[in-house]
């Protein structure tokens, strides 16, 4: 139970922190031509992604981490 | 456009100052178009695509394990719809196909080992000092599912979400929805999101119980022997989700984004299809053979908490060079109340070459064994009835990973892509190396896999 | 099918700020020509492929939106967004988010054009009165205003502004640019799926169209020519995008021979010289197409040279 107090606060602090030093980071809109490009987006192949992680996660015992972990395929 | 009467244009284009005015003059008119787009709401994004148009991408993975293991085939069919308010459509239906065979859990030994299919209809027969696999895995699965995004307002978007999937044996329903706010001229976004999942597992011949003894096939004993190793013919999963992520744009060229992710799971989590081997731990001939009893080995049904709680930590980097070129990285690291712990290295570079371009891929993953994780029960342990949970699921052991791979893709025209890639995947395991007769065995073959993709977008 | 002469198209009073008299909706060769007046313009749509239901409520539509913004950015009105901004001297003033659009744009162009393009430099007009006498403003009275320009000096963050004491915005120079392709946008979303509609807009010459005419030939539109001499239209043939045009159109001062166009630096609180009588820039939007082609004019003599470096579409008259 302790790990899970520590994990939640710490990453509760984290985010307070990266959202108070966030305020002044970025760029103008007219700047996002380059990060608007499809292959600069975060999940780029959205479909390579999910059998990708189908893979890892019948395979392995993490899962998730860019969205929601499992796949609810009874893989475990 | 086409002037009529342009005698400026020609002098201009001809007057021997032109190429030394392109070069005192700074270039604005990229950034004024994107001022320009900006301003009237269009973005990059949208103006490219035909607006309120589908999106598909038809793919086919093949994943083939070596000696005879796992051989997965699973075609892919998704679809996507932007419509002119920014709303957006998805729809994917995946297949999955899978035959040959997963190790069961129990130890190789020195004598031949004869096992009851999970049904209960039939066996299969191990060979002298080779790994136990279950080639029983023969089936097919169908999952559709559908989002929908959606802004709420110039600074919130919501996005709800159903699921589901169904095998022979297994059926999982899903609901999930997340909310987004955009701060910072949509420079930082915070998302949250939470899924929700049930889970029905009906393997043929019900589920087993918990660390109770596999019946022996060709016993008088076993239609009774195998219906008291059975609990009910069906047993369910819950899983909630949840998950606080931040994306953040650094500069023109570099993206973010950190999530954290709480996942928690309940009911039935064994793997119905796994076994562990009781080694006998008496000193005498048959020390680190199979224990027996009633002159059969004895096999036991794993048996995992019934319920874990799992953190994960994220972490994703992405950078355009000025070439065109983009390089993504991310650590994940996971923690959970099985005492696993894992560490996930991903890197990847894009090469762009013109209209193809070319992507190596490495990634390294490392985990630490759940506590409950035994590769064979000891008969001190079986005959004392010490040990409550256990499991030689490799998929829980001290383990690492690692997976070097190339994807090609060619973009046939703006919104038409083929792309292939090839992987090999190399995982191997580690620990208790056993005694007596069971140390000359290999408790931890490596496992290594190729997998193939093939993918289309239109 | 009867003669169709021409109607007005009834605006409700609440919609029509300006009091301007009501659109005239008329048929010219099996194309709908809608005309009505705004921001000291003729403005024009023509419509292809619709019907008659169609182009009144096209027609209808744009020049709501037309009178929209002139009402909301005109320097001349009391009480709308124009005249809240240029009062903000003692308090911070939030803007909602079409406004704040526009003061983003304006400060990008100000940083692109190193400070040519300034929206604070509409005080100008106090000291030059372009009228085509000799009245050119002495060196005094430009030292005493060049402190009430300069963009970097109005406090502008997160739609919240502030400006100094006395100094003041016009957007006037990308007023029409911007409502023309406003318009584009709201009557091109209004297009059903199934019909197959081109339009062109033209307000006073800044132009923009929907795409090609129905049979695949470019608009041809007549520019007016703004020679001093000759009246000749000219042609222009569009097929995509839009053309915005920059002229002195007669304004100017002439002093000992040369001539002071209207076009004023910013920097220098002086009047371009050598400024050509109007540049025509081509562009994917109208705004995009203005402002390069007010940039070009603030070159004065490199006109030419900087339209040929930036790679745009373009038409200068010198003469």
């Amino acid at each position: 139970m302790k790990f899970k107090y520590i994990a939640r606060s710490t990453s509760c602090l984290a985010i307070a922190l990266a959202l108070s030093a966030c305020s002044n980071i970025g760029i103008k809109p007219w700047e996002r031509d380059t990060l608007s490009r499809p292959e600069m987006q975060l999940i780029h192949d959205a479909v390579e992604a999910g059998l990708d992680d189908h893979i890892y996660f019948s395979k392995e015992a993490s899962s998730g981490g860019r969205s929601f972990g499992g796949g609810g395929c009874g893989c475990n | 456009m086409q002037l009529i009467n342009s005698k400026s244009i020609n002098e201009s284009a001809n007057s021997p100052a032109t190429k030394k005015a392109s070069q005192s003059f700074k270039k604005i008119a990229p950034a004024l178009a994107a001022a320009s787009c900006s301003l009237l709401g269009i973005t990059d994004a949208i103006a490219q695509e035909d607006n309120g148009e589908w999106k598909f991408d038809v793919a086919t993975l093949i994943y083939a394990e070596s000696d005879s293991r796992v051989i997965a085939a699973e075609p892919v069919f998704n679809a996507t719809k932007t419509y002119t308010d920014g709303e957006v459509l998805n729809v994917k239906l995946v297949f999955d196909t899978l035959t040959g065979a997963s190790p069961n859990g129990a130890t190789p030994s020195n004598t031949a080992q004869t096992f009851t299919r999970p049904s209960g209809n039939g066996q299969y027969i191990v060979d002298p000092n080779e790994s136990p696999l279950d080639d029983t895995f023969k089936d097919t699965r169908g999952a559709l599912s559908g989002t929908w995004t959606a802004p709420i307002d110039r600074d919130w978007e919501y996005t709800v979400g159903a699921y589901g999937s169904k095998e022979y044996d297994y059926l999982s329903l899903g609901l999930n929805g997340g909310l987004k706010r955009y701060f910072n001229q949509k420079n930082t976004a915070l998302n949250f999101g939470l899924a929700f999942s049930a889970d029905t597992i009906e393997p043929e011949g019900g589920n087993p119980l918990g660390l109770a003894r596999m019946a022996t096939p060709g016993t008088a004993s076993f239609d009774a022997d195998y219906d008291a190793s059975r609990a009910d013919s069906s047993d369910n999963k819950t899983i909630i989700d949840a998950i606080f992520g931040v994306t953040q744009v650094i500069n023109t060229k570099t993206i973010m984004q950190f999530n954290y992710g709480l996942s928690l799971s309940d009911g039935y989590l064994n793997d119905p299809f796994k076994v562990l081997s009781v080694i006998d731990s008496s000193l005498g001939p048959n020390y680190g053979g199979n224990y027996q009893d009633g002159g059969n080995n004895v096999y036991l049904y794993e048996s995992r908490p019934d319920s874990r709680m799992k953190h994960t930590l994220f972490w994703q980097t992405k950078y355009a060079l000025d070439n065109g070129d983009v390089i993504d990285g991310s650590y994940r690291f996971m923690l959970d109340d099985w005492g696993i712990t894992s560490h996930t290295l991903d890197f990847r570079y894009r090469w762009q070459l013109g209209d193809s371009y070319l992507e190596p891929h490495l990634r390294y993953y490392m985990q630490s064994e759940a506590d409950f994780y035994k590769r064979y029960l000891t008969s001190d342990e079986y005959t004392a009835n010490s040990i409550k949970e256990a499991s030689s699921d490799e998929r829980l052991s001290d383990m690492s990973a690692y997976t070097i791979g190339l994807k090609y893709g060619y973009k046939l025209s703006k919104t038409k892509e083929f792309n292939v890639r090839a992987e090999y995947y190399m995982q191997s395991h580690s620990g208790d190396n056993g005694f007596g007769q069971l140390a000359s065995q290999d408790l931890y073959p490596d496992s290594n896999a190729i997998i193939f993709q093939v993918g289309y977008s239109f | 099918m009867g003669q169709f002469q021409s109607l007005l198209v009834d605006i409700p009073l609440q919609d029509n700020p300006s009091h301007h008299p009501p659109p005239q909706l008329s048929l010219k060769d099996s194309l709908w020509l809608g005309q009505f007046q705004a921001m000291a313009s003729d403005c024009q749509i023509l419509l292809e492929g619709v019907d008659q239901l169609q182009a009144e409520t096209f027609l209808k539509l744009a020049t709501i939106e037309t009178w929209r913004i002139e009402h909301k950015f005109s320097r001349y009105k009391t009480g709308n967004t124009m005249d809240q901004i240029n009062h903000a001297y003692k308090q911070a003033l939030s803007v909602d988010d079409e406004t704040t659009a526009l003061l983003n744009f304006a400060d990008q162009c100000y940083q692109l054009s190193d400070g040519l393009f300034d929206v604070t430099a509409g005080v100008l007009r106090k000291i030059w009165k372009f009228n085509g006498s000799d009245h050119i403003p002495t060196s005094q009275q430009i030292d005493e205003i060049l402190p009430l320009i300069g963009w970097h000096k109005v406090h502008w963050k997160a739609q919240n502004i502030k400006l100094p004491e006395a100094m003041e915005l016009d957007l006037g120079g990308i007023g029409k640019e911007y409502a023309v392709d406003k318009v584009r946008l709201l009557l091109q979303k209004k297009i059903p799926q199934t019909k197959d509609c081109r339009i062109l807009i033209n307000f006073g010459g800044d132009l923009a169209c929907s795409g090609p005419r129905l049979n695949g030939e470019a608009w041809e539109v007549a520019v007016e020519s703004f020679q001093h001499e000759k009246h000749a239209a000219l042609n222009v043939k569009l097929n995509q995008g839009a053309i915005a045009t920059s002229g002195d159109s007669r304004r100017f001062l002439l002093k000992e021979g040369v001539r002071y166009s209207h076009i004023l630096n910013p920097r220098t609180g002086q009047a371009i010289t050598d400024a050509p009588h109007s540049v025509s820039v081509a562009a994917p939007s109208c705004m995009q197409a203005g402002i390069l082609s007010t940039m070009a004019m603030l070159q004065g003599r490199g006109a030419e040279d900087f339209l040929t470096a930036q790679g745009a579409d373009f038409w200068v008259q010198r003469s």
